[in-house]
């Protein structure tokens, strides 16, 4: 037996660990992704596509409910300003589909400002709930009662696009790419002094003051990021679905995004991405039960709360340090 | 000429003010004890009515007995949540709890569509309707059974919460839990009990909204929100101020239907919210609670 390629064997092992002990290890997942379309037919594509979609509605949701740890439940309004943004400039002012992305983030991080105001005014816990809930119905009603401009509750129909957006398949790849961008982005954001100055305001927001954070612009800051990668998840959903109705914004929704965030783990990464997974595929298989749905939401989140308070994520991270998360310890 | 018709929107408007009042006082009993704002109380509401349904038109049982079994129902459930799964979790964020009250009312919505699916039912009205002419306006007997069963209840928590010992030892807990508990009260008990009481409360509201208006599993999702209005409006943790908050709720948005457009009726109450909490989130009677850092 050679003794060199002995010896270098122990050493190959351990870089190769090395590799799938680094976070590096997490783009293995987009590139198998990859080569997914072609064991899909055309509806269950569509249902990745909507994990997509809710991927980056989860990671925004939780950069104000997980790492700014506020209870505020606008994110449905980002979601639906984004989708009608992006619908209304494509099918009243002819704009291609791929300039709308942008806008409809700014629309997003828009409403994201408008609705910290309270937040950065002193509102808190069930007084900041309740007013972004209200909030998100306002502007549900805003979509059923301008009618010249959404069609109301009739629902407006998304033009058709061109190559890259045509079909499922081909849009799965734009969205996958839109997908990684927002997440690389966001991870970027809570890495630096912002995601620091965020668990700083988490943990307690008095002491973060004391310590010279401006709590208010970093909250106002966090809530238009939010808003910004919530509204372009609206654009994507607007190309999706191709055809945009109110009832896509109720509470229902705010449930399944809640839901998305709560399960996945609150202020993980990573746990939005499994619980868009989980919560968007989950749907699917008792879409026929009225009522279900609901029921399992409702007790999914329960449980959740009882047993994983950190979410599906927490279970990954006992086996690889790797899913541990960095932007949010207790 | 249109001001004529003034008196009778106050009336209807008093009708469903009422109900959006006990609502809010159910709420309040469980906000008044435990600083927990059930965001579930909304669909115990409807379970209650749903549960009297089952008793009344599923078993065929005198309705004033369904009630109460209904009530008894609700009264249990409420404090199962609040020992089985609130408990559990006293010390997490209010963020969690305010989530297990949500999942709660998610659920209890999910069996209701389950069952019902989402056909409208009702409730067979156990007093005959009628109405009472006074001069030009007509006082439906609905609005005076629920104006009076709503102030009576009002009357009866404010005589336990400001006149006897339970009161008192009851305001210990809401506003200190760990002084209370240091001096020998039985937090555990107060806090499920307040739960339960809660639940059965809205369970009353529930059954005299579905009498008058017909009973879908997304009721709930309403009634939570004028329940909150009427709150946000008459002050948090005021039994006086959420009952005021919920008349003037009901009657303005009578008014702003009838007298603006009929497509105001719906965001009445998240209007008042959004506008009491900005301008004044205190309410009309209630003390100043905002964080500023």
């Amino acid at each position: 037996m050679d003794s060199a390629a002995a010896s270098r064997a122990p050493a190959r092992a351990a870089e190769g660990r090395l590799f799938f002990r680094r976070r590096r290890v997490f783009w293995l997942l987009p590139v198998l992704l990859l080569f997914l379309p072609p064991f899909l037919n055309q509806y269950q594509q569509y249902v990745v596509n909507t994990v997509l979609v809710y991927v980056l509605v989860g990671i925004g949701f939780n950069v104000v409910v997980g790492n700014l740890g506020l209870l505020a439940f606008s994110n449905v309004a980002y979601f639906g300003l984004g989708t009608y943004g992006s619908a209304l400039l494509m099918a009243k002012l002819g704009w291609p589909w791929a300039a709308t992305v942008i806008p409809a983030g700014i629309i997003g991080a828009l409403a994201g400002v408008i609705t910290s105001i309270p937040a950065v005014r002193g509102v808190r816990l069930f007084y900041l709930a309740i007013l972004t809930l209200a909030f998100g119905e306002l502007m549900r009603w805003t979509y059923v009662h301008w009618e010249s401009l959404t069609n109301g509750s009739m629902g407006m129909t998304v033009p058709s696009a061109a190559f890259p957006l045509d079909t499922d398949r081909h849009r799965f790849y734009v969205f996958l790419v839109l997908a990684i961008l927002a997440i690389v982005a966001t991870d970027r954001l809570l890495r630096s002094r912002f995601g620091r100055a965020f668990e700083a305001i988490r943990g307690n927001e008095v002491a973060a003051a004391a310590m010279g954070i401006p709590t208010n612009r970093y909250i106002l800051l966090g809530f238009a990021w939010s808003g910004f990668i919530v509204g372009i998840g609206g654009a994507m959903f607007a190309i999706s679905v191709g055809q945009v109705s109110p009832p896509s914004f109720n509470m229902q929704e705010l449930i399944l995004e809640f839901a998305v965030v709560m399960v996945g783990g609150l202020g993980s990464l990573i746990g939005s991405v499994i619980g868009a997974a989980v919560l968007t595929a989950l749907p699917q298989i008792f879409i026929s039960f009225p009522g279900f749905q609901e029921l399992v939401f409702g007790v999914m989140i329960i449980l959740v709360l009882l047993f994983l308070p950190r979410g599906l994520v927490s279970l990954l991270a006992r086996l690889s340090p790797l899913f541990a998360d960095r932007f949010y310890r207790e | 000429m249109l001001l004529m018709m003034a008196p009778q929107l106050v009336v209807s408007g008093v009708t469903t003010g009422m109900l959006y009042a006990l609502i809010g006082l159910s709420m309040t009993v469980v906000y008044r004890t435990t600083t927990i704002v059930n965001f579930g109380q909304g669909d115990m509401a409807t379970a209650g009515a749903y549960a009297t349904l089952v008793f009344a038109v599923g078993l065929g049982l005198n309705f004033g007995v369904a009630v109460v079994l209904a009530i008894g129902v609700l009264f249990a459930l409420g404090y199962v949540v609040q020992r089985a799964l609130l408990r559990p979790i006293a010390n997490a964020p209010h963020l969690a709890l305010a989530m297990m009250a949500l999942a709660v009312g998610y659920a209890l919505r999910g069996g209701a569509r389950l069952e019902w699916g989402n056909q409208f039912m009702t409730l067979p009205r156990p007093y005959p309707q009628g109405a009472l002419a006074l001069g030009q306006v007509v006082i439906p007997t609905d609005t005076l059974v629920i104006v009076g069963f709503v102030l009576l209840l009002l009357l009866i928590l404010l005589v336990v919460f400001q006149a006897t010992p339970l009161g008192r030892l009851t305001q210990a807990v809401f506003q200190s839990p760990r002084g209370a508990a240091l001096v020998g009260i039985n937090l555990d008990a107060f806090h499920a009990v307040a739960w339960g009481v809660g639940a059965a409360l809205g369970a009353i509201g529930g059954v005299l909204l579905a009498i008058i208006v017909p009973l879908t599993p997304d009721l709930g999702e309403w009634v939570l929100v004028q329940g909150f209005a009427a709150m946000a409006l008459g002050g948090f943790g005021s039994l006086g101020g959420v009952v005021v908050g919920g008349l003037l709720l009901g009657i303005l948005e009578k008014l702003l239907g009838f007298y603006v457009n009929s497509m105001f009726i719906d965001i009445t109450g998240y209007l008042i919210t959004v506008v009491v909490l900005l301008v004044r989130p205190q309410g009309l009677f209630g003390r100043r609670m905002i964080v500023r850092v």
